[in-house]
């Protein structure tokens, strides 16, 4: 019972640490959830996915999309425009996820996405 | 139709996502507007394909292609994370039962007590330091994504590709 309820508070400290890092980057937070819970907490990969979908089900951000708000850092009409676009963009790229091979995308895009990261870090620290 | 409407009331009130030039232009805004759309399109099929988060690659791309300043790629992209995209996602793992309820409300609490704390970092921050952050924060992603262990069994692969968002 007490090992238990130490597993629990150790999962609510992993999602504050998401939470920061989702209030800090104006992300959702499932990027560091699901390998948090996954390599901490001994969840399956798929029940570690299903877990943090769940979780961010409720409008997690809001907090931290307050802050924004308030400091006037929100465009709303690209955001609305947005909404649309990813939604049916998900649903298309789930069905196209069934008939390609996503293990090579995944890997490509991340080394992208690496490259964009330093490319960032390195553009910011340059100035 | 919508879409449309939102555009016509916003081009009113003179908001605009870009810079002052793209608002002066009522056919380049359009362009825009069609841009964004289809932006959000890409994104939303990376999102289901890779099954990684939509802010990840939202931020980025608001930054370079619609040169948005940091501070309002990143709120606009907590913005857009609001409603629920990944109930459709939800609904193939809950039909397998690889959801730990107890532990997703936890989460959820958890998530959204650090995002006030992370909120609260971020806006006073300059714009600069927020980028060069962020980049760090991209390559920890890129190595994370790439590390992402192969679903156990062929069955379920499909459903493991799902939109984690992030």
């Amino acid at each position: 019972m007490g090992d238990n309820r130490l597993r629990s508070a150790g999962i609510f400290v992993a999602a504050c640490v998401c939470g920061i890092a989702s209030g800090l980057f104006g992300i959702g937070g499932g990027v560091f959830l699901v390998p948090f819970l996954a390599l901490f907490f001994a969840f399956g990969q798929h029940r570690a996915q299903g877990t943090s979908l769940i979780a961010l089900i409720p409008p997690t951000g809001l907090l931290a999309f307050i802050a924004y708000a308030k400091a006037g850092y929100v465009s709303w009409q690209a955001g609305l425009l947005l909404v649309p676009g990813v939604f049916v963009g998900g649903i298309l790229g789930s069905w196209l996820a069934k008939r390609l091979d996503p293990r090579h995308m995944r890997h490509v895009f991340a080394g992208l996405m690496f490259a964009l990261g330093a490319w960032q870090a390195f553009t910011a620290w340059r100035h | 139709m919508v879409v449309a409407g939102c555009i016509q009331t916003r081009e009113d009130k003179g908001d605009d996502f870009v810079d002052g030039k793209a608002r002066a232009e009522g056919n380049r805004h359009s362009v825009m507007s069609l841009i964004v759309l289809l932006l959000g399109l890409g994104v939303g099929v990376l999102v289901g394909l890779l099954g990684i988060g939509g802010g990840v690659v939202l931020v980025p791309a608001l930054v370079y292609l619609l040169r948005m300043d940091q501070h309002v790629a990143q709120g606009t992209s907590l913005f857009i994370l609001l409603p629920p995209l990944g109930l459709g996602a939800l609904r193939e793992y809950w039909k397998q039962g690889q959801v730990d309820v107890r532990a997703g409300i936890l989460c959820a609490f958890g998530i959204l007590a650090g995002g006030y704390l992370g909120g609260w970092i971020a806006v006073p921050l300059e714009s600069r330091q927020l980028r060069g952050l962020f980049g760090c924060f991209l390559m920890l992603a890129a190595v994370l994504l790439w590390r992402k262990p192969q679903p156990q069994n062929q069955k379920t692969g499909s459903a493991s590709e799902a939109p984690a968002r992030g």
